[in-house]
């Protein structure tokens, strides 16, 4: 125990451990907030740069970064409509409206305490918690993962604001942009069009970066005369009534986090998306309406994306198996340092588990101090004349694309999205659910390849599987109420009796 | 009209000049390694391990980048469309050997140049902890009594446990359920919580949960037992006839462009060689599971035909192979 809490305690009083942390949190608030720039690229190449270093201060500076970057991806969501990172699409629904309306800065600053409160309670179950969760998680058979795929594609309902008929289109779009590539199972190419390039599938951050980036600033020269908001900038950090009114939404919205985080093969993206259904559906009075500003919709994902990062580190450091892209990388990280990350990371080396929360926790403090400080600069780049930003943003984004593999390749692609979404956006599509068709596409084709492979490809047995297994069963019931809840039953009796 | 001819003549200058320099002093600026799979994974974690010592032979930087995707098609396509100057090297794993019978590509290790072929990876066949085979002859015999019953975590056509169940189906008969999963890993995780029944897996992905006692290994594959898992029975015990594909396993290599000039070719070679030789690096390889090789010019050459024509013949003679060997011109071992 009390080794434990030594190790705990080792960044936070080793002063180039806590200056590592540090930077690696501020890093990857910046990191995070240009689209493209993603925390897995950053992660990579700091595995070739602290190669020479010791392990502790190469997992401080990453840990630092993992935190940072996922914050940090709401800042443009909501300053600029263009989310940083796929988990903070969720974000911009209501944070984008919000600076619009003048309140850039209490939505960033709101988003940062949120963020950091999911952040914490993230790393609270990592460490109460972290082998019962990894064995709960275990438990989940590629059918149950087909099911939240499928759990996921009805968040449809919430995502697409206006008409559902367009929102099923979108997302069907995007399932079919996410299956581009090469068939994981058969090994064939599958709407390559013959191109080798396709081969490896178009990715999903260049999607995510056309869409929202280059999509919104074309749309954007519609209003080049529209003199831009001027933004409040007093009272950005949200008042104790205003966080303890939203802790009971941030506790459900980190549980949702934790455990979609846990679970690999999803991470932050989903979570985010299924916290702000949740937050759609349980809240029912918001302090506006969802889509326009409502606070707690941005409450809902911030506190989700960042509870994840906790969840993340559970398979990883219990197993040895990676909870995200970020932590598959991590685990790389730990071999080339000469430490076997597996099931026995915890037994030979316990001291790597208690510093990694120590560090999370102290990644989570430096985040808080990080978001608060210089708000008020940011929430100016609204007030910015639309001549200088849009040049601005499209320059992010070739940037952005282009660094995801040094290749012009993913530009082009980011600037045909932007073209597509662009129209897209003129006949009233939403962008969130051709994303969550990008997600969720693959994973529901693998997961329900993998399902069926497992019972001999026999539809009867894997529908039987699905209703005697008792994680299925609950997953299955999740869907048909929801299923049932997009129906308006009541309005359909009564509709009934007055044709009676 | 002066003007154009000094132009000229500058450039011309210029021009002569730099490429006098590219010969005499190789390499005069930073090297792009381009590694074919994702990051974190066998093919990276070799990768990075290795380039920090070849740095300090070459006395310049290998910037890293993975470009992963089509089972390596990606990044190896990358690296033959760069200009044949050494540099731009080419990080890959065994796969390439097998892209023209599986259709993926017409290119293989053979239109490039080796540079080193680093190490071959062991293969081990995993079963949970709680199952009641002894050995890999248990695994078949019950395989054989209730056949295409059995759950197989595989990668896809073309992946290590692919090709591991045509070999053993071109001397014997193992009919299961392939299960596919993203890699090494994720099959692992399925493993774990009892969603698939076996797996064949590199020893570096397996070790540490065989030693955990969570996973038991059922048959390596090799002659003979290894130092490494001394409770794990070499396959041929089970197995005898598959000796003639032994010893088999994933292996890494570094390659350039094939036409790369000859003394750019020999510095390259030197420097990784080197590298390869560091005692951290090859303590690093013993501690994945791995055999270090650091195989050079002719040898590394045969080394990459032998495999592929091992494997290929395997895949052909289990029905697996999409295009014959025969078609490709890949020899029968």
């Amino acid at each position: 125990m009390a080794d434990s809490l030594a190790y705990f305690l080792m960044s936070w009083t080793d002063l180039s451990l806590l200056t590592l942390t540090a930077v690696g949190t501020f890093a990857g608030i910046y990191i995070g907030a240009i689209p493209g720039l993603s925390v897995t690229m950053a992660v990579s190449i700091l595995i070739s740069f602290t190669f020479a270093w010791d392990v502790n201060d190469a997992l401080a500076l990453m840990v630092g970064v993992f935190c940072g970057g996922v914050y940090g991806g709401s800042r443009t969501a909501i300053l600029l409509n263009i989310p940083g990172a796929p988990s903070a699409v969720a974000t911009s629904f209501d944070g984008y409206p919000l600076a619009q309306q003048g309140e850039a800065g209490q939505a960033i600053g709101l988003s940062t305490v949120m963020s950091v409160i999911g952040g914490l309670l993230g790393v609270l179950v990592l460490a109460s918690t972290a082998p019962v969760l990894s064995e709960f998680a275990l438990q989940f058979a590629p059918r149950d993962y087909f099911l939240i795929a499928v759990l996921g594609l009805l968040l449809v309902g919430s995502l697409a604001a206006e008409s559902l008929s367009r929102g099923i289109f979108a997302a069907s779009l995007g399932a079919v942009i996410g299956l581009v590539g090469m068939d994981p199972v058969t090994a064939e190419g599958r709407f390559t069009m013959g191109s080798m390039q396709l081969l490896g599938g178009i990715h999903y951050v260049v999607v995510m970066i056309g869409l929202f980036g280059v999509a919104e600033a074309f749309f954007q020269l519609h209003q080049l005369n529209v003199k831009p908001v001027r933004q409040n900038v007093e009272k950005i950090i949200p008042s104790l009534n205003l966080v303890l009114k939203f802790l009971p939404l941030s506790i459900r919205t980190s549980i949702i986090g934790v455990i979609v985080g846990a679970l690999p093969g999803t991470g932050g993206d989903i979570a985010s998306l299924f916290a702000y259904d949740h937050a759609k559906r349980s809240v029912k009075n918001p302090s506006k309406p969802f889509g326009k500003g409502a606070y707690e919709g941005l409450v809902a994902p911030e506190s989700a994306n960042n509870a994840a990062v906790g969840g993340a580190f559970v398979p990883m450091l219990t197993l040895g198996m990676p909870g995200d892209a970020v932590t598959a990388v991590m685990i790389g990280a730990l071999v080339i340092h000469g430490l076997n990350p597996g099931p026995m990371l915890m037994v030979t080396t316990p001291h790597i588990f208690w510093f990694v929360v120590g560090a999370l926790v102290l990644a989570n403090i430096f985040l808080l101090i990080f978001g608060l400080m210089g708000i008020k600069l940011f929430a100016k780049v609204v007030e910015l004349p639309k001549a200088i930003l849009i040049p601005l943003i499209l320059v992010l984004c070739v940037v952005g694309s282009y660094s995801l593999n040094n290749s012009m390749t993913e530009v082009y692609w980011m600037l045909g999205f932007g073209i597509a979404g662009y129209f897209l956006k003129i006949f009233g599509f939403q962008m969130g659910p051709i994303i969550l068709g990008v997600i969720l596409g693959p994973l529901m084709d693998n997961s329900y390849r993998q399902a069926m492979a497992s019972v001999g490809d026999s539809l009867p047995a894997f529908l039987t599987e699905l209703i005697t297994n008792p994680l299925s069963i609950v997953l299955t019931i999740a869907i048909v109420l929801l299923l049932l809840s997009n129906f308006p039953l009541k309005r359909m009796i009564r509709g009934s009796k007055n044709a009676s | 009209m002066m003007k154009n001819i000094l132009a000229t003549l500058v450039v011309s200058t210029g021009t002569l000049a730099l490429a006098a320099s590219a010969f005499a002093d190789y390499p005069e600026r930073n090297i792009e390694g381009i590694i074919q799979w994702g990051a974190g994974g066998a093919t990276d974690n070799v990768a990075r391990s290795l380039t920090p010592h070849v740095e300090e032979a070459l006395g310049t930087s290998i910037v890293l980048t993975n470009r992963p995707g089509g089972t390596g098609v990606i990044g190896m396509n990358t690296v033959l469309t760069k200009p044949a100057n050494g540099y731009t090297v080419l990080y890959g794993a065994e796969n390439p050997q097998l892209y023209p019978i599986m259709g993926l590509a017409d290119f293989t290790y053979d239109d490039m140049t080796p540079i080193n072929v680093i190490g071959q990876g062991l293969v081990v066949i995993a079963a949970p902890a709680d199952k009641e085979w002894a050995n890999f002859g248990d695994l078949l015999d019950e395989a054989q009594a209730n056949p295409g019953t059995l759950r197989m975590g595989g990668t896809g056509a073309g992946g290590l446990p692919s090709t591991v169940l045509a070999m053993i189906n071109s001397v014997d008969e193992l009919d299961v359920r392939n299960v596919t999963f993203g890699g090494d890993g994720p099959g692992i995780t399925a493993m774990l919580g009892g969603h698939i029944d076996f797996m064949p897996l590199s020893l570096a992905a397996a070790q540490e949960h065989i030693a955990s006692g969570r996973l038991k290994g059922l048959a390596i594959l090799t002659k003979e037992s290894i130092e490494e898992l001394p409770d794990v029975p070499p396959i041929t015990e089970s197995l005898p006839q598959i000796e003639s594909y032994l010893p088999w396993g994933p292996f890494w290599a570094v390659a350039v462009r094939e036409d790369t000039p000859n003394d750019i070719v020999k510095t390259l070679s030197d420097a990784y060689e080197q590298g390869v030789a560091n005692e951290q690096f090859q303590q690093f390889l013993s501690e994945n599971g791995a055999q270090s090789l650091n195989l050079q010019g002719e040898e590394a050459e045969q080394f990459l035909n032998r495999w592929q024509s091992v494997t290929a013949w395997a895949l052909e003679k289990a029905g697996s192979a999409k295009v014959s060997p025969e078609e490709v011109g890949i020899p029968k071992p």
